[in-house]
């Protein structure tokens, strides 16, 4: 008896050492990724190019999500799947089957099914990656080929290398599962959605909460190994409204967390929903803006939303993949390309992107296995450097671990983790004010521009998105940014008034000079890239999650135009819920 | 082109699918295999039904006011809500792979402006009518929402359809008359039909265990490189009311098996096989027993296709199962009756003018019945009881023996057929057209299965073809009704053997697809066998994706053409499967 409790103790003791050393649960996924990988990076056919790098990503996802309208419930759903994903590359770092127009090459299909979401029998998870990773072999090597024989007829401007190698990663950290009370929030979100029965002049309301508990696990040939829990809880609250005139106005409050097992108190969600309800009401009743020309203040978030798009949207470089003569390709060039060295921003102003930050974009690990460090961007107003993966671009070839969304010809987008601009000369809000109401005065301008809220991410629908897009590219720009929701006009004697209808004109990466004064405050506006325009809600693929922190800001010489859209006529028979309720 | 087919590759509550698409750009009808029944739990009426109730007062509350304040002022309104519970559990090699449950409303408006004899949804040369939306609305049984989404989606829907009355008006004016001068809707009767929603239950743990056991069967079957066994049960409850006071909520439940299992033959073709198992109630699905030999079946199918020879173009005689042979009528008979391609000026319109002429030979009979609910043991998935325009579902005749008498009818009246008979039908989110329901091919001139065979063998003979083709089951079909198409069809058989007339063993064969043109084929039927069967699936056309059935004998066909089916040519998997032995 005494032996054996001897003994018992002595095993407990060897496997906490074990457990102590590998800190880790055992995964029959990622065991399945190793051994699949091993054996994959032999294929070789004939004399053809062999894989030099692959890497395997499966990611699973538990999510629940339920939204409402008016206190009663659209859907509701939850599922548990798993994402698989392959990169492989053929030749070497310097030459491959990436930045192509032809990088998409398919291999055979295999009639793949949905990636087994069950761990009893690991040889069927390497089914699934045996032959996805056959399929992508092939589809590599007719990439290769194509592109191969596509340069023997055009020059290319500079030659630089296909992919960044870089040095192992490995970060297993344990899957505690979250315990998520879905029938609790369903209740909550027709609860809170009930608020809008309270403002019978609305339109559309609706209500809308997801909630992700994902694990995601990356391995690739070159030994890195991750294993990361990352969960993400979301709540969307937006409303809509018609004018007399017949223009539809419309707001969206968003709430983002790392953390869904606590997501947030429904009372301030209610008091959102109530917020957003009489904003918008607001909105449909104010007067119709007016082109302006002049100085507009970035208010509260606004400010953070407008750097998102203008700062965070071009702090890469964009590189042009190698095409068949005479072929179109998909690359725009970002606005801040060539401009290393070279002020950005008035000389008060430091911009840096810190994914180790407790923030809503924090990350350890980027979708190509390179860890997230600090960088400095922008220093005393001169750019220094940009968000970089494993594809080298002109002036850089290594990553500083910002490869977060998929991109075309084999790339991957950067895109932000948490970006902090920051001020060294502020001052207070009602300084910045006082300063509006000073440059009006100077130039004869009957009122200044506050914007207190910009449509990013949009709820827009895709035929209002392909308007503003289209009355940009008629203005000028090549980028649209988002259309401001909150504008004010500030006149002389202090007061204000709401204005609807106003889009910005021509506002850019060059707009960054032009700021004239920054705030004491320091704003935190939370969102999740899917890499659409104005991060339009519902679309785009992938999503990154990003924090961007920025004091309130005024910028001379913006311009914005009046709306000249044709509007819907308002509806003939009266709404529901102006009616005396029976 | 309208097509059939085992399997919707779009759920029918999936709406703007890529189906939808497809048919618009091509003009393409499909079939595919599936099964619905009815619900024997529908009967109790427990007093409350918030939405039928909502609907109708809504639904008054709008007509009143836009015929008062709108111009052009509509003359009929509806509003469908179709409500969706489905359950889909699939697993492969022993372990699931997909699990979903989902519940949704989505809301049908129609909206008619002008006057029944010249509407909004006159059918104008090749252009398609698209007005409804499919907005999904709560799921609660909520007054307030409900409302809201009617109020904003009528507005919508009248705008969209005052806009193109004013257009076809304009239209009409410089074009010619239309050949057919009927009206675009009927008059008809009202029906008021209230059941309970539905109450079947479907068991996710039982299922959960019973499809990853009877999945693992297929690990036995090394050369395959995928396959799976999945479980699916919807129930929908369809809640319908216009302003003729029709007012009608009824339902139906539907389950299912579906085994599949696909590999490549060593030239790169790909094969694959199939087997499904339907019933209303879940609890009417055959035993485990039944499943694990079904798999084991599509297992040596699918293992002996990819060694077996290939077809070779061929012209001769052959026997078609009762399964293929439903497949086959559905395409090349079907949707060349429904109702609406008689009057529209794009389409190849078959058998417009042959109505009273005999068009299949006269041992034959052809019958739509959305009524019946089983037929050989198996419950019939183009069953309904109320068609998607508020109709009671009806029997339609439409060959008695081998003479043209009816086409299938929505209320979109065609010169000499003035009423609908039940046959209205759309997928969620499209406007409604004729549609098939229970397709039944009735023979007088019926062998044994025994006696077929010797009859396929006497033709070989005669004919002097050194062998003859059996099309034991096929998965689906397509075929085009559009003049500005061939008139063809195609249907691609899975399970094909060559019969010999000296003797020797029937021999397995892959790639063959049926081709040829619908008058020429009917000819050749020479006789039938003396057992139907059914075939399960979903019809796809311009009103989406349908639950159908086809029913009949198998045929003697004394002359069909096989093509060779456009096939890959990739290697095999170049590393072995982990699954062989060795690699644990």
């Amino acid at each position: 008896m005494k032996f054996a409790t001897a003994l018992t103790a002595a095993a407990l003791l060897v496997s906490g050492a074990a457990f102590a050393l590998h800190a880790a649960q055992t995964d029959a996924v990622l065991d399945a990724m190793q051994a699949e990988l091993k054996r994959s990076m032999t294929l070789t056919l004939n004399q053809l190019d062999k894989p030099y790098y692959l890497s395997y990503t499966v990611d699973d996802e538990h999510t629940w999500s339920a939204s409402a309208s008016f206190g009663g419930l659209i859907s509701s759903n939850n599922s548990d799947y798993r994402v698989p994903r392959l990169r492989l590359r053929v030749g070497d770092y310097k030459f491959d089957n990436s930045n192509w127009t032809g990088s998409n090459a398919a291999g055979p299909r295999y009639n793949l099914r949905a990636f087994p979401v069950e761990d009893a029998n690991p040889l069927v998870l390497r089914q699934y990656l045996w032959l996805a990773t056959d399929s992508a072999f092939k589809g590599s090597l007719q990439s290769i080929a194509r592109k191969r024989a596509a340069l023997r007829n055009v020059t290319v401007s500079e030659e630089l290398p296909d992919f960044a190698p870089t040095k192992p990663f490995v970060q297993i950290d344990d899957f505690r599962p979250i315990q998520f009370e879905a029938k609790v929030w369903e209740d909550r979100t027709r609860r809170i959605s009930a608020v809008f029965n309270q403002f019978p002049n609305l339109r559309n309301a609706d209500v809308a909460y997801s909630a992700v508990d994902s694990l995601h696990r990356f391995v690739s040939n070159e030994g890195t190994h991750v294993r990361v829990q990352e969960s993400m809880g979301t709540v969307e609250i937006q409303a809509a409204a018609q004018s007399s005139d017949g223009m539809i106005v419309r707001d969206l409050a968003i709430f983002y967390t790392r953390d869904p097992a606590k997501m947030f108190p429904e009372e301030e969600l209610t008091k959102a929903a109530h917020s957003v309800g009489e904003q918008v009401l607001k909105m449909a009743a104010a007067p119709l803006g007016d082109n302006y020309t002049g100085p507009i203040l970035f208010e509260g978030q606004a400010s953070p939303q407008l750097m998102a798009e203008i700062l965070g949207r071009n702090l890469h470089i964009s590189r042009k993949p190698v095409s068949a003569p005479g072929a179109a390709t998909q690359s725009t060039s970002t606005e801040l390309e060539g401009r290393r060295g070279v002020r950005i921003m008035p000389e008060f102003f430091d911009v840096t992107d810190d994914p180790t930050a407790p923030l809503f974009g924090h990350e350890v690990v980027d979708d190509e296995g390179v860890p997230d460090k600090p960088i400095s961007l922008v220093e005393k107003g001169v750019l220094k450097d940009f968000l970089r993966t494993r594809q080298p671009v002109r002036g850089y070839d290594d990553s500083n671990g910002h490869a977060r969304l998929s991109g075309n010809y084999g790339a991957e987008i950067p895109v932000p983790t948490n970006l902090i601009i920051k001020a060294r000369e502020t001052s207070p809000l009602s300084d910045l004010r006082k300063k509006l109401i000073d440059l009006i005065d100077q130039r004869g301008l009957p009122y200044g521009i506050i914007i207190r809220k910009m449509d990013f991410p949009s709820s827009a629908s895709i035929d209002e998105a392909r308007r503003i897009i289209s009355a940009a590219s008629a203005g000028g720009s090549s980028r649209p940014i988002s259309i401001p929701l909150y504008v004010y006009r500030l006149y002389k004697d202090g007061h204000e008034e709401l204005v609807r209808g106003e889009r910005l004109k021509g506002v850019n990466a060059r707009t960054l000079k032009d700021i004239l004064a920054a705030g004491d405050d320091s704003i935190t506006f939370n969102y999740l890239d899917n890499g659409a325009p104005f991060a339009l809600l519902g679309f785009g693929s992938g999503a990154a999650e990003v924090s961007i922190v920025a004091p309130s800001v005024l910028i001379d010489d913006l311009e914005m135009s009046k709306v000249d859209d044709e509007m819907p006529k308002l509806p003939l028979v009266p709404a529901p819920l102006t009616l005396s309720q029976k | 082109m309208p097509s059939l087919a085992l399997n919707e590759e779009t759920p029918p509550f999936m709406l703007s699918s890529s189906i939808v698409n497809i048919m618009k750009s091509a003009g393409l009808l499909a079939i595919a295999a599936v099964a619905f029944g009815q619900s024997a739990n529908r009967a109790a009426n427990d007093g409350s039904h918030v939405v039928l109730d909502t609907m109708a007062q809504e639904l008054q509350r709008n007509f009143d006011a836009l015929k008062k304040k709108a111009d052009p002022a509509p003359y009929f309104l509806s509003y469908e809500i179709t409500d969706q519970d489905t359950h889909t559990i699939s697993a492969t090699l022993g372990v699931l792979n997909g699990s979903d449950a989902g519940r949704s409303r989505y809301l049908d408006v129609t909206v008619r402006v002008g006057d029944p004899k010249l509407d909004n949804f006159r059918r104008v040369r090749g252009e398609r009518v698209e007005f409804t939306g499919g907005a999904a609305v709560p799921i609660d049984d909520a007054v307030a929402p409900l409302r809201q989404d009617l109020w904003l989606e009528t507005d919508r829907v009248y705008r969209a359809s005052a806009e193109r009355l004013i257009k076809i008006k304009t239209n009409q004016q410089v074009k010619a008359a239309d050949r057919d001068a009927s009206s675009d809707f009927s008059s008809e009767e009202s029906y008021a039909h209230v059941e309970a929603p539905a109450t079947i239950r479907f068991d996710q743990k039982r299922w959960t265990d019973s499809v990853r056991d009877l999945s693992r069967d297929f690990v036995k079957y090394p050369d395959l490189l995928s396959s799976d066994v999945q479980v699916s049960f919807q129930s929908d409850t369809r809640y319908f009311a216009n302003t003729e006071g029709t007012k009608v909520q009824h339902g139906r439940d539907f389950s299912r098996v579906i085994i599949t299992a696909s590999a490549k033959a060593k030239d790169g073709m790909d094969v694959s096989d199939f087997e499904s198992f339907e019933a209303a109630d879940p609890k009417d699905l055959p035993s485990g027993d039944v499943i694990k030999a079904a798999v084991e079946k599509v297992g040596e199918h699918v293992e002996a296709l990819t060694t077996a020879a290939t077809a070779e173009p061929f012209v001769g005689p052959a026997i078609l199962s009762g399964r293929a042979s439903g497949v086959f009528f559905h395409e090349i008979f079907g949707h060349r009756i429904e109702g609406h391609r008689q009057k529209d000026e794009s389409e190849g319109q078959t058998f417009t003018r042959s109505v009273g002429e005999k068009i299949l030979p006269e041992f034959l009979s052809v019958t739509f019945d959305p009524t019946i609910k089983r037929i050989a043991g198996v419950d019939l998935n183009g069953w309904y009881e109320y068609d998607d325009e508020g109709q009671l579902g009806r029997p339609v005749k439409a060959v008695e023996n081998g003479v043209l008498r009816n086409f299938l009818m929505s209320r979109s009246p065609i010169e000499g057929f003035d009423h609908s008979n039940g046959h209205g039908r759309r997928q969620p989110g499209l406007e409604v057209v004729s549609r098939q329901s229970n397709l039944i091919v009735t023979s007088t001139r019926t062998v044994s299965d025994q006696k077929l065979r010797e009859m396929l063998i006497d033709e070989i003979k005669k004919q002097n073809k050194p062998y003859g083709l059996y099309f034991e089951d096929i998965t689906s079909g397509v075929t085009t009704t559009q003049r500005s198409g061939l008139q063809a069809f195609k249907v691609v058989p899975v399970i094909v053997y060559r019969v010999y007339a000296d003797g020797r063993p029937d021999e397995l064969i892959r790639g063959a697809d049926i081709v040829g043109t619908p008058l020429a084929s009917f000819a050749k039927i020479l006789a039938t066998s003396d057992k139907q069967s059914v075939f399960n699936g979903y019809c796809g056309a311009e009103s989406g994706s349908v639950p159908v059935s086809a029913v009949s004998p198998a045929i003697l066909i004394s002359e069909i053409e096989i093509e060779k089916k456009d096939a890959s040519q990739d290697l095999l998997p170049l590393l072995p499967s982990p699954l062989l032995a060795g690699l644990q």
